[in-house]
C-alpha cells in the first residue's frame, strides 16, 4: 500500500511521457491528477500504521557492494506520514488548478509528465528510509523543478532562470554529497535510522561540520541565504509550478532533510544555532525584498524564502513540531496564495506587475475574499493557521531566554511586522483602488477558484492541527510527532504578552500600509526601494564575486592555456617544420654540379676521419 | 717489383683527382663521364700495385671485376647520354636541373 503511494504518481508520469502527447488534452490531466489523488487516498489509508516508529517497506535492494548496501526501502513514521498527506494533497489541489490555468498552453502532456515525476521526486525525499535515496529523490525534484521553470523554454531568460535555479541548488546538493559521504564512511551504513541513533558515538567537531554540510545542502533548495538567489527568478515558470515546487514543498524539502535527521543535527549546539542565524537572516532579508517587489510573484516569492527562512529559525530553535507546523500551514497558505496569484494574473489580462493591477476585488468577489485569506494567514491574523505557527516559532525563541536566542525573537517579530505590512501593500495595490492596467480582463474558470477554497479552509482551520494549550488546545501535531517536551513552558501570562505583541505587530504592518498604499500614488523608486527591488544586489554582489571571475579564468583557460598554449606549440611546430623544410629544399636545386660537389665533399670528410683515425 | 709502391701511389692519386677535377669542373656529360672513367682506373692502378706489393692475387682479380663493371657503367651511361642529347639537344649539365626541390 505504502509502495502505492510512490508508484502511482510515477506511473501516472511516465504514461505521460510516453503516450501523453497522443492523447486528448482532458484525459492527460487526468490521468495527471487522478494519479495524485490516488497516491492520496494511498497515504490516508496507511495513516493509521504512522504511529510510534513507523511503517518500514523494504521495496528491493538497489545496489550492494561490500559493506555498502543501498536499500530501496520506505520510512513512513509520523514525520513522513504528515508530510506525505500535506504533498499529495496540495499537489492533487495544484493538478486540478493547472488542467484549467494550462489548458490553452501547447505540451501539456509534458507538463504534466514533470508535474507527476515531481511528485514522485519529492515523495521520495519524504519516504525515503536512507540517505542514499534520499537524495535520488533529491536531485529528481531539482531536475523537475529545472525542467518545469524552464517550460516556456522558447523565452531566454525562462531558460536562464531554470538553469540558474538548478545550479545554485547544485552548489547545495554538493554539501549534502559531502555530508553523505562521510556519514558512510563514518557509520557504514546511509539508513537514516542508524544514522540518528549512532550520532552519539561522533565527536562533536565532526558532527558540527557534517550538521553544517547538510545545512548547506537544505540552504540550496530552500532558497536560504547565500544560496537564495535562484528563488525569485524561478518565478519565470507557470504559476502551478510556482504553487507547487517553489511554495508548498520543494522549498521545504531543506526544512524535511534537517528535521529528518534532527536527532543528529541536535547533538552540535553550534550547528543549531548556525540554523536559526541563517534561517532568521533570510527571514528578515527576504522580507525587506519583498517590500519593494513590483511582480506579484516575485513578492510571493520573497515571501516563501521569509517563510522558510522561520521554519529554518524554528528547526535552529531545537523545536521539530514548530518547523513542521509552519511548514504545514505554509504550504496551505502559499500555494493558496499562488494559485490566487495566477487567477489575479488572468484577471488582469496576464499582467504580473502589480502597479499595474488595482481595483480587482469587483472583477472577482470570490479570488478577492479567498486572497485575502491566504494574505491574512502570511501576515499572522489572529486565529489563522499563519498566527498560531509563527506565534509557536516565536515563543519558542522567547522561551529559550537567553540574549542570543532573545534576540533572534526580536528580529522574529520585526520580520513579522514586515511581513504583514508587504501582505497589506499587495492586497492594497492589487484590490484596492481603480483598475490602472490597459487589458482586457480575461475571466477565470470556475475551476480554479474551486481548487483555492480548499486550500482556504486549512488556511483557516490550520491552526487547530496544533492549537497551544493555553486557549484550550491539545498541541496535536506536537504530540503525533512525539514532541510533546517541545511545546514551550511559557506562563500563561507570557503567552498573552506574546500574543498581543504578535497581534500589535500584524496591526502596526496593517496600518503602515493602509497609511501609505490605500490611495494609489505613483512613486518614483527611490535608492532604497530599489536596493530591495534587487534583493539587495545580490545578483550583483554574485555576479562580481563568483561569475565574473570564473568567466576570467574560463577566458584565461581558452585564450591563455588553450589558444595560447596548446595551439601555439602545436601550430609552432608546424611552423618550424615549414620553414625547416623551405631551407632544407635549396639543397635539392636540381644541379647536378652541385651534386657532385658534395660528393667531393663527403669524400674528402671520408677520407680525412680514416686519415686522423690512422695518426690517432 | 720495378716501380717502388711510393712512385704508383704518387701516379694513381694525381690521376684520381685529375679525374675528381674533371667532374666537377666540366659541364660536358662525356667530360664527366671520362672524369668518372679516370677516376675508377686510379682506384684500380693502386688495387693492382697493392696487389703485387704484398704479393696477393685478390686485387688483380677485383681489377678484372672492376673493367667488367665499368664497361657495363659506360655502355649505359653512354646510351643515357644519347637519349638525354634527343631530349635535350645538348649534353650540357646544366640544361638537366628540373628536379629541384
Amino acid at each position: 500500500m505504502l509502495a502505492l503511494v510512490l508508484i502511482l504518481p510515477l506511473v501516472g508520469g511516465l504514461f505521460n511521457a510516453c503516450f501523453g502527447s497522443r492523447l486528448p488534452r482532458p484525459l492527460q490531466a487526468l490521468i495527471a491528477s487522478g494519479a495524485v489523488f490516488a497516491s492520496f487516498l494511498a497515504a490516508l489509508a496507511c495513516w493509521p500504521q504512522a504511529t510510534g516508529a513507523g511503517l518500514h517497506v523494504n521495496l528491493f535492494t538497489w545496489l550492494q557492494s561490500g559493506g555498502f548496501t543501498a536499500e530501496v526501502g520506505l520510512l513512513f513514521d509520523p514525520l513522513a506520514a504528515i508530510m506525505t498527506l500535506m504533498v499529495t494533497g496540495v499537489a492533487g489541489l495544484i493538478h486540478i488548478y493547472a488542467a484549467s490555468y494550462m489548458a490553452d498552453e501547447h505540451d501539456q502532456a509534458r507538463f504534466f509528465a514533470l508535474l507527476n515525476l515531481f511528485v514522485f521526486a519529492m515523495l521520495t525525499i519524504i519516504l525515503a528510509d536512507n540517505l542514499l535515496l534520499m537524495f535520488l529523490g533529491w536531485e529528481g525534484v531539482g531536475f523537475c523543478s529545472y525542467a518545469l521553470i524552464g517550460f516556456w523554454y522558447r523565452k531566454a531568460e525562462n531558460a536562464r532562470a531554470g538553469r540558474k535555479a538548478f545550479i545554485v541548488t547544485r552548489i547545495g546538493d554538493l554539501f549534502f554529497t559531502v555530508g553523505l559521504l562521510w556519514l558512510f564512511s563514518l557509520f557504514g551504513t546511509i539508513g537514516i535510522e542508524a544514522i540518528n541513533g549512532r550520532a552519539a558515538e561522533l565527536d562533536p567537531t565532526t558532527l558540527t561540520i557534517i550538521s553544517l554540510l547538510l545545512l548547506g545542502g537544505a540552504c540550496g533548495k530552500s532558497a536560504q541565504l547565500p544560496l537564495m538567489s535562484w528563488l525569485p527568478d524561478a518565478m519565470a515558470g507557470p504559476t502551478p509550478v510556482s504553487a507547487l515546487i517553489h511554495a508548498a514543498t520543494m522549498v521545504t524539502a531543506g526544512v524535511y532533510l534537517l528535521c529528518r535527521m534532527f536527532p543528529l543535527v541536535s547533538l552540535s549546539t553550534m550547528a543549531l544555532d548556525v540554523i536559526a542565524v541563517v534561517g532568521m537572516l533570510t527571514a528578515l532579508y527576504a522580507a525587506t525584498c519583498a517590500l519593494a517587489q513590483t511582480e506579484i510573484k516575485r513578492v510571493l516569492a520573497y515571501s516563501t524564502m521569509s517563510q522558510v527562512g522561520y521554519m529554518f529559525l524554528a528547526v535552529g530553535l531545537g523545536s521539530v513540531s514548530a518547523a513542521m507546523f509552519h511548514l504545514l500551514t505554509h504550504a496551505f497558505f502559499k500555494a493558496l496564495l499562488f494559485m490566487g496569484a495566477g487567477c489575479i494574473i488572468q484577471l488582469a489580462g496576464h499582467e504580473n506587475n502589480i502597479f499595474l493591477m488595482g481595483g480587482l476585488r469587483k472583477r472577482s468577489r470570490s479570488v478577492f475574499w479567498l486572497f485575502l485569506i491566504g494574505l491574512l494567514c502570511l501576515a499572522g491574523a489572529p486565529l489563522t493557521d499563519g498566527f498560531f505557527s509563527k506565534d509557536l516559532i516565536l515563543a519558542t525563541a522567547f522561551a529559550h531566554g537567553d540574549p542570543f536566542h532573545l534576540s533572534l525573537y526580536g528580529l522574529g517579530v520585526l520580520t513579522a511586522g514586515l511581513t504583514s505590512l508587504y501582505s497589506f501593500r499587495l492586497a492594497y495595490l492589487v484590490f484596492g483602488g481603480d483598475y490602472r492596467g490597459e487589458e482586457l480582463p480575461h475571466a477565470v474558470s470556475k475551476v480554479m477558484i474551486w481548487t483555492l477554497v480548499p486550500l482556504g479552509i486549512s488556511g483557516l482551520a490550520g491552526g487547530f492541527l496544533n492549537l497551544p494549550h493555553f486557549i484550550g488546545g491539545h498541541a496535536w501535531l506536537s504530540h503525533w510527532l512525539g514532541r510533546d517536551n517541545e511545546v514551550p513552558n511559557l506562563s500563561l501570562q507570557t503567552e498573552y504578552y506574546l500574543l498581543a505583541l504578535a497581534f500589535g505587530t500584524f496591526l502596526l504592518g496593517w496600518l503602515i500600509a493602509h497609511l501609505r498604499y490605500h490611495r494609489f500614488v505613483e512613486r518614483e523608486p527611490g535608492p532604497v526601494s530599489g536596493f530591495f527591488l534587487s534583493g539587495w544586489r545580490c545578483d550583483a554582489f554574485f555576479d562580481r564575486l563568483l561569475i565574473r571571475p570564473f568567466r576570467q579564468l574560463c577566458r584565461f583557460c581558452w585564450q591563455g592555456v588553450d589558444l595560447a598554449l596548446i595551439d601555439g606549440l602545436v601550430e609552432s611546430f608546424s611552423r618550424a617544420c615549414f620553414v625547416w623544410g623551405h631551407v632544407l629544399r635549396y639543397l635539392a636545386d636540381g644541379k647536378i654540379s652541385r651534386y657532385l660537389q658534395s660528393f667531393a665533399w663527403g669524400l674528402l670528410l671520408i677520407v680525412s676521419w680514416f686519415l686522423l683515425r690512422a695518426i690517432a | 717489383m720495378i716501380v717502388p709502391l711510393e712512385h704508383l701511389l704518387i701516379l694513381s692519386t694525381t690521376l684520381f683527382f685529375l679525374g675528381l677535377v674533371c667532374v666537377l669542373v666540366r659541364r660536358n656529360l662525356i667530360m664527366i663521364l671520362i672524369g668518372v672513367e679516370v677516376m675508377l682506373n686510379a682506384v684500380g692502378l693502386t688495387l693492382v700495385g697493392a696487389s703485387s706489393f704484398w704479393q696477393q692475387l685478390d686485387g688483380q682479380i677485383m681489377v678484372i671485376f672492376l673493367m667488367a663493371m665499368t664497361s657495363a657503367e659506360v655502355s649505359i651511361s653512354l646510351a643515357m647520354v644519347v637519349y638525354l642529347n634527343r631530349r635535350k639537344q645538348s649534353i650540357d649539365i646544366r640544361s638537366f636541373d628540373e628536379m629541384r626541390g
